[in-house]
């Protein structure tokens, strides 16, 4: 990490073999798409790798990319407000999930790269809850009857 | 008791026919009141059936159903996966990137649940193809000219990994041109002009998401409309091209009906197409079919000679959708076009500050 970021902005420096083995499983197991609106190898920095947590205080639903507002608190009780950057909203609205769906105080935990313009911004490479559940769901597995009839 | 009788060849042929009848209410092809095939509606072509035929298969054509199931299946349990929890006490990821490629450039994406693919293989005439690619045989595109294959060379070659430098200035002197220096040479599905993956094409193939597509038809036009950036494709009947000088990133399209097929002329694109690699002499014909009220065919083939050594083509089926086209405005919230400019201009000013050793 090359500047001064919030404690709970932890920073690869904390790294543990345990941690590296966490982020190779991450690797493994996100989605990475290989085509995209636009490169997120363009816009963000993978010298900033960042941890956010805190609550959901806004919500963009819009195109090209939902991007999701969270206040970050540091150590010494200072708030910043990051914005985090998703996927298009429409494939959620078509699974039913309205912009209404996120309610504002909910808590995430989201891991990713700081923008490489250095702004409150990042890559919402995995975008969880506090206990680890996926914030939604993709296109199937979701636990539904039909889904587990048809495993 | 004889009329009875009289009347039981009467029943049976009654039952015989119920069914006859309801299959050919569903199979009808719905017609316009001037007697062409109605195309309209909305069509999700998302499938797994990839465009071209993965080297595995060799000459396989086709997978038969329990192949078909188990891609199915695959694609099913990596959702699965993929919508387990994580490490609630997970750390950031690793300083330097996380070694993903493409898009993902080192630095990853974003979850599967913004993923759309599809869910199934296409289905063609009761059988799986193994791509989308049909001809050449063995459904991949042909090889590159000499020239198409230096000028990828040439591309990858400019592509470094994301290291999160002004890398170009870095390996090039202070005053080297970089990939970032106006907005106009940045990738068109960035700038908002196009969706990527030829997804309103011509030819139009599944992408990652938003693969909806809504036809509206008159006897004079067709008009598609692409969900993904919004491009509305617009389709004179009966007409001639526009003169050579005339250029659009859709390219000019004029179609008429061979029958019941509806075919659909398209040249005259700019020099960027939205077909990977192909240039300002690309030329495409597609045909639309319709199988019955819930299903479109479509078939396409591709002509560039500055690009591909031979013509090549493919099909797949277009089901119908229930679901709605969503408006895309990809300008309104391009914000990520902001950040990678103005990213772009502080790792350049980190290098001319000496914070980044040059080489």
């Amino acid at each position: 990490m090359v500047n001064m970021m919030p404690t709970q902005i932890r920073s690869i420096s904390l790294t543990s073999l345990c941690a590296l083995s966490v982020g190779l499983l991450l690797v493994a197991t996100l989605n990475i798409p290989t085509h995209a609106h636009h490169a997120f190898g363009a816009e963000f920095d993978p010298n900033r790798p960042v941890l956010l947590t805190g609550p959901i205080v806004r919500v963009e639903w819009v195109n090209p990319h939902t991007w999701i507002h969270i206040e970050v608190t540091d150590d010494d009780g200072s708030k910043a407000i990051w914005m985090v950057e998703g996927g298009t909203p429409n494939t959620l609205l078509r699974r039913g999930l309205r912009r209404d769906y996120v309610q504002p105080g909910t808590v995430v935990v989201v891991d990713g790269y700081q923008s490489k313009d250095r702004t409150t911004r990042a890559n919402a490479r995995d975008l969880t809850f506090e206990d680890g559940r996926k914030f939604f769901m993709g296109s199937s597995g979701t636990g539904a009857p039909y889904d587990n009839e048809r495993r | 008791m004889i009329c009875r009788y009289r009347l039981l060849p009467a029943v049976a042929l009654l039952f015989l026919a119920v069914p006859v009848t309801i299959s050919a209410q569903t199979t009808a092809t719905p017609r316009t009141p001037s007697g062409h095939p109605d195309l309209s509606g909305t069509y999700d072509i998302a499938t797994l059936t990839p465009l071209q035929r993965p080297e595995r298969f060799g000459e396989q054509a086709f997978l038969t159903e329990e192949e078909a199931a188990a891609l199915e299946r695959e694609e099913f349990d990596r959702n699965l996966d993929r919508n387990q929890a994580s490490n609630p006490n997970r750390e950031a990821p690793p300083e330097g990137g996380d070694g993903s490629r493409g898009a993902a450039g080192n630095v990853g994406g974003y979850n599967s649940f913004w993923i759309d693919r599809g869910t199934s293989a296409v289905l063609v005439d009761g059988q799986y193809p193994t791509s989308i690619i049909v001809d050449p045989v063995n459904g991949r595109q042909p090889s590159l000219t000499a020239t198409a294959r230096a000028q990828a060379a040439e591309r990858a070659a400019s592509r470094p990994e994301n290291s999160g430098t002004a890398w170009w200035m870095i390996e090039n002197g202070l005053d080297a041109p970089g990939p970032y220096d106006d907005p106009e040479i940045r990738p068109l599905a960035e700038r908002c002009l196009l969706g990527f993956s030829s997804t309103g094409g011509p030819p139009m193939l599944p992408a990652l998401y938003n693969n909806l597509k809504r036809i509206v038809q008159t006897d004079d036009y067709i008009m598609i409309l692409i969900e993904m950036v919004h491009d509305a494709r617009i389709i004179r009947l009966n007409q001639e091209h526009a003169p050579s000088n005339i250029r659009g990133w859709l390219g000019d399209s004029v179609g008429h009906w061979d029958g019941d097929t509806l075919v659909i002329d398209t040249t005259n694109f700019n020099d960027t197409p939205a077909l990977r690699g192909a240039t300002r002499d690309l030329h495409v014909v597609e045909r639309f079919t319709r199988l019955d009220a819930d299903t479109l065919h479509y078939e396409f083939t591709v002509e560039d000679p500055n690009v591909w050594t031979a013509p090549w083509s493919g099909e797949y089926v277009w089901p119908v959708s229930n679901d709605r086209v969503y408006e895309y405005a990809c300008h309104e919230a391009n914000y990520s076009f902001q950040g990678i400019l103005g990213g772009a201009r502080i790792l350049e000013q980190d290098v001319r500050d000496g914070a980044v050793p040059q080489q």
